[in-house]
């Protein structure tokens, strides 16, 4: 079962991501990126890492995506008619997809519940929140500080990129 | 002193370069006497270390040795034998008269002076060191200043001549790199146990390694393929046939001073390269090698003779006399013979003056006459005088450069008493008991050789003059003065030709007793 | 928990701590236009190369939770890039008042890269590592197209962009197969995996060995992963472009080396081969690419590909010499190629123009101080005596002859004859051509002069006395082998 279930995620992820490629329209390709990041979710509950599962849908899925998609609103990248046309069209086909979706997850998880945790490893116990923070605050304390330089030179590095350029002041 | 002598004599140029480029380029004439001085303290070196050189001792004198790179076993390692002696003399000779021959140099004077200078130093480098990493160096360091001499103040095809020359060389240089890397590897200092760039060690086979002895690599003997890597690398230098192609463009194209340079002591690297290197360090090899040797002496000799027949530019026929003369060295030291090699190193020592003076008759000419056409070619840009005689009958118009050129051009045929005779002849000698036959044609070369100069002789100086040269002037006292000296030695050698043979002779004796103590590697070596 | 030894983070935190500094400074005085950042950055390079040097020679330790280094190997690709950093900061001075985009900004992104190549050469984990690479190449994404109004810094920049992130796409599915054949990221632990044999399975180990190759060599540029150096060496400021060929190029070859050598040096019966392709491709592409350049940036592109074959060629040795080599050679690349820039900005003009080539005829005669230098970075990139590049080569070729690579250095040793053909064409140009136009006129700031006269020094000194260098590069070598 749990195999099964890996497979079909795993065809999930790798289709769509092959799909966001594919597609003409970027609204189709942010689309078909939330459903690879949805199928790397579930795989993340099949290894019982349920924060991870969880990060991935908030920020990614969620945060990150609504800031694409607003984006190609406001490029006005895709023809808004066009959108509407084809969702209307594929309401259903969407609908179906996000049931099996929805369907597949709730067995990945209910095959856990009835089995109990299994917890060969401390990072596996249902309670990996704490154990990740503890791991992200001790042994792995310096690569976080370094990330957190990373976002600092990314940060300015936008805004030296889009910063106006202010008039000679002399 | 005797520690001082060789590292003064290398580095003094240096210094006097690195004065110059502190003079500013406008006063041409303070660099030009600062580049005089320089290489005056050292030929004054030279005349000294020539009275101090013990003529008995045939082992290096005057050694130096203070590591430069011990984690390589890289040393500065510096000494003088009978065999780098005459070189070292040679150098310090034709470049201090190479000065006044460029006095007229207008352009740059001040890059001019100083590359010749530095180029003087890696000469003397390459003929006193005794590490092989650091006669890499200096081999290498040589190139760039010969390149920007011809590249900068050569003729009008100076571009293609000095990358042509420059890749040429550096393909050689890169062969002995790795022959280089060879035989440090396979060379093992008794003294420390480790690997050494010392040659003197290289040049004892006890220290060699089984695999330079008898090893393969490539499905080939290693002595013979290393001996090979560095044969080649030495003859683009000398150069040997097919390698001299570089030879006539590069001569072409630069200025007489450099010609000079160029024929009078960097062609004589590459002999002593093979000398030094290739006899020294592989002497099994260098037996089996005995025949091609002579082979590719001899077609030196005979196609550097034909092709100077040939033409009809001075400056290439003087060229290409250059690689027949250079054909005698090859095939006098092709049997080991004392007679043979001692004869290879005297008609370097004379070759070096000879076309020396030659070049510099040739620049003499074409200062003058601002072309130096024999016959003027078929393509030449004034269609009245194509195919005609470029000069003819000077010899009323200008008697001294006349009598000058006679004894240069009797010198470069041979004319006994002269110091061409003595070395071609002690060469002949020296390989006829080994290559009868070889030796019979090599003597064509001789004939050739009179052929070609006579020739020219006659159609510049002899007949009726050309009305066109009439404003000619006769040669200057500054010219006179870089010519004579070269003229005086040719002359004094050729009739008492001791004071060099006696410097050579101890050293060259032990080293040809050394070669025909090895029997050559079996034939199916390779 | 645990204890944190202050000194193995000094160097970096050294760096880290500047690169507030300078952005402090950019608030309080906005309108300085880098000019005060661009001293203090100097000012702070300088401490952390001397900090660099008070820790040379301890025993090597690790910590932060194994998370870095601390030895002669991290210390002295510390000094090459912090050296590399100082001179690019000396250069850009007069640069960017040139071309009037003088801003804060671009020396505090060139602080953070640097302190992302020291995490590189110093990260004894893989995370550390990649973290290393990251922070340095955001860095660099946006320095290369720091000239925003120029179309070909800003391609340049994009290109940049995505194939680095492709290339970090590579070295994570590496790292995560390593991880997963051997279950850690530490490089002292992934030694002792492969060494005691526990490893989930071969293949899947060397799936992520190849990948992680794959991965590096996208940032040293070997071939066939070559494809963005040209356009990026080209579109990128003049000054940055400089700076790009020395200190990056270290640090990755700084952390390729270390990983491959010193964690898994015991496959390296698996990888050499596939290392010595790379070498081989990269020499020779590289240089006969560089044969029909045009653009002196676009042909010092191809020779910096070039160039990272030869140090892979001491990668394939991996034996002392070789370790030795390889590293002593990328502190004299660093000098030589960084200087090569220097007079590169010093000819150029307003809008980073008068790159071709044949526009620099003349200067040989025109500016005699430029030429001689320029003839020198030239003589050194081409491999001859007595210049810092002839002594590098001879170390890494006399390397690959120790461990038995002979036809490897007979492909290297001819591309190094090749390559003599475009450097000399340089030189050729500055001296053997006949000018066109009029001359301009070069001014130099002092800075720049100093940059100029230090590289040149540096380049002569490392060729002619490089004894103590070499003794450094030597104690290096511990770390790995």
């Amino acid at each position: 079962m749990e195999t099964a279930v890996f497979y079909v995620l795993a065809t999930i992820a790798v289709a769509s991501a092959v799909l966001l490629v594919l597609f003409r329209n970027p609204v189709y390709s942010a689309l078909s990126l939330v459903a690879t990041l949805f199928a790397v979710a579930g795989l993340f509950v099949l290894l019982n890492a349920y924060f991870l599962a969880a990060v991935q849908i908030i920020v990614y899925a969620g945060a990150v995506m609504v800031l694409f998609l607003f984006v190609i609103m406001l490029l006005n990248l895709g023809h808004s008619e066009a959108l509407e046309s084809t969702v209307g069209r594929y309401r259903l086909t969407g609908v179906i997809f996000l049931c099996a979706l929805l369907v597949a997850q709730l067995t990945a998880v209910g095959t856990r519940q009835l089995r109990g945790p299994v917890a060969e490893n401390e990072a596996l116990r249902t309670e990996n929140v704490q154990t990740l923070g503890k791991l992200l605050y001790t042994d792995f304390l310096f690569p976080f500080e370094v990330a957190s330089i990373i976002l600092l030179v990314a940060l300015i590095g936008v805004v030296v990129l889009v910063k106006r350029e202010t008039p000679e002041t002399t | 002193m005797d520690q001082w002598i060789l590292t003064l004599l290398t580095f003094v140029p240096v210094i006097g370069a690195a004065v110059i480029l502190c003079v500013p380029g406008e006063q041409k004439n303070t660099i030009r006497w600062l580049a005089l001085l320089t290489t005056g303290i050292c030929m004054v070196l030279a005349v000294w270390l020539f009275n101090a050189y013990d003529r008995a001792n045939p082992a290096m004198q005057f050694v130096v040795q203070v590591p430069w790179i011990p984690s390589f076993n890289i040393e500065y390692h510096i000494g003088l034998d009978g065999l780098s002696v005459s070189m070292v003399l040679l150098t310090a000779l034709i470049t201090l008269l190479c000065i006044p021959a460029s006095w007229s140099i207008e352009k740059g004077v001040k890059g001019y002076f100083a590359l010749l200078l530095l180029l003087q130093t890696g000469m003397q480098g390459v003929f006193v060191s005794l590490d092989f990493f650091l006669f890499y160096v200096f081999w290498e360091i040589m190139l760039l200043p010969m390149y920007f001499l011809i590249g900068i103040w050569g003729g009008p095809r100076k571009e293609y001549a000095a990358i042509k020359f420059f890749l040429y060389t550096l393909a050689g240089s890169v062969l002995l790199l790795l022959a280089m890397l060879a035989m440090y590897f396979n060379t093992t200092d008794p003294a420390t146990g480790e690997n050494t760039f010392n040659m003197l060690v290289m040049m004892d086979q006890a220290n060699h390694s089984e695999w330079l002895r008898a090893g393969t690599i490539f499905g080939r003997s290693a002595p013979l393929m290393l001996w090979m890597a560095m044969f080649i690398g030495f003859a683009i230098k000398v150069p040997l046939f097919p390698f001299h192609t570089w030879l006539p463009d590069a001569h072409v194209e630069a200025p007489t001073a450099i010609s000079v340079i160029l024929a009078g002591v960097l062609l004589k690297m590459g002999t002593y390269g093979i000398l030094r290197f290739n006899y020294q360090m592989l002497p099994d090899a260098s037996q089996y090698f005995s025949t091609l040797l002579a082979v590719i002496g001899v077609v030196n000799i005979v196609y550097g003779a034909f092709c100077a027949l040939a033409q009809t530019d001075l400056k290439r026929l003087v060229a290409y006399s250059s690689i027949s003369h250079m054909g005698y060295v090859i095939l006098g030291m092709s049997a080991f013979t004392v007679h043979g090699i001692n004869g290879a190193v005297f008609q370097m020592f004379n070759h070096g003056t000879i076309t020396a003076m030659l070049f510099l008759l040739v620049g003499v000419i074409y200062d003058r006459a601002h072309h130096r056409y024999i016959v003027f070619p078929n393509d030449y840009h004034e269609p009245e005088l194509r195919g005609q005689l470029g000069f003819g009958g000077l010899w009323t118009h200008m008697p001294i450069y006349g009598s000058l050129t006679m004894i240069a051009y009797f010198a470069a045929l041979g004319l006994p008493g002269l110091s061409g005779f003595i070395s071609e002849a002690l060469c002949f000698l020296g390989a006829f008991p080994v290559h009868r036959t070889l030796t019979i044609i090599g003597t064509l070369g001789v004939l050739l050789g009179a052929g070609y100069m006579l020739w020219a002789f006659q159609r510049l100086f002899m007949g009726s003059f050309n009305e066109r040269n009439k404003d000619l002037p006769e040669i200057n006292s500054r010219e006179i003065a870089t010519i004579v000296p070269l003229a005086v030695v040719v002359i004094v050698l050729g009739i008492y030709p001791a004071p060099v043979l006696d410097l050579i002779a101890a050293s060259l004796s032990d080293l040809s007793h050394t070669l025909s103590a090895h029997s050559g590697m079996a034939a199916n070596a390779f | 928990m645990f204890e944190i030894d202050w000194n193995i983070l000094l160097p970096s935190l050294v760096v880290a701590g500047l690169v507030l500094v300078v952005l402090c400074v950019d608030i309080i005085r906005p309108d300085n236009k880098g000019g005060v950042s661009g001293y203090l950055s100097l000012l702070g390079v300088g401490v952390a190369i001397w900090v660099s040097l008070s820790l040379w020679g301890r025993s090597p330790t690790h910590g932060l939770g194994g998370m870095l280094f601390l030895d002669n190997y991290a210390l002295f690709f510390n000094l090459i890039i912090l050296a590399g950093t100082g001179l690019t900061i000396f250069v850009s001075t007069g640069f960017l008042e040139r071309e009037e985009g003088g801003r804060s900004e671009y020396y505090l992104l060139i602080l953070a890269a640097t302190l992302g190549m020291m995490l590189m050469a110093a990260g004894a984990d893989l995370i550390v590592i990649f973290l290393g690479i990251e922070l340095m190449s955001i860095a660099l994404y946006i320095l290369v197209g720091f000239f925003r109004r120029r179309t070909d810094s800003n391609e340049g920049s994009m290109k940049y962009l995505l194939l680095g992130a492709f290339a970090t796409g590579f070295l994570l599915y590496g790292i995560a197969l390593v991880y997963g054949s051997t279950g850690t990221t530490n490089l002292r632990e992934i030694e002792l995996a492969v060494a005691q044999g526990r490893v989930y399975t071969h293949p899947m180990l060397l799936g992520g060995v190849a990948l992680l190759i794959v991965g590096f060599a996208f940032k040293v540029s070997a071939v066939p992963f070559h494809m963005w150096a040209p356009d990026v060496y080209q579109g990128a400021p003049t000054a940055i472009t400089g700076f790009m060929s020395a200190g990056p190029k270290a640090a990755a070859f700084a952390a390729f080396f270390r990983v491959m050598v010193a964690s898994l040096g015991d496959l390296s019966g698996d990888w050499s081969g596939a290392i010595w392709m790379l070498a081989a491709l990269t020499m020779t592409v590289g240089n006969l690419g560089a044969l029909s350049q045009r653009n002196i940036k676009r042909m010092l592109a191809y020779s910096s590909v070039a160039h990272a074959g030869y140090v892979l060629v001491a990668l394939v040795a991996a034996n002392e010499r070789g370790i030795a080599g390889g590293v002593f050679y990328l502190l004299a690349y660093a000098f030589m190629n960084i200087g090569a820039f220097a007079v590169i900005v010093a000819l150029g003009r307003k809008g980073d123009e008068n790159l071709e080539i044949s526009g620099y005829a003349g200067v040989g005669f025109r500016h005699p101080g430029i030429g001689l230098a320029m003839t020198l970075f030239m003589v050194s990139l081409a491999g001859l005596p007595p210049t810092a590049g002839f002594f590098g080569k001879f170390q890494i070729f006399s390397a690959a002859v120790e461990a038995g690579y002979i036809w490897l250095t007979v492909i290297g040793v001819l591309n190094s004859l090749v390559s003599v053909y475009f450097y000399l064409g340089v030189v050729v140009s500055m001296y053997m051509r006949q000018p066109v136009g009029q001359a301009h006129a070069v001014s130099m700031t002092p800075f720049a002069r100093v940059a100029l006269l230090t590289a040149s020094l540096g380049t002569l000194y490392i060729g002619l006395a490089p004894t103590s260098l070499l003794q450094m590069a030597r104690q290096t070598v511990s770390a790995l082998l």
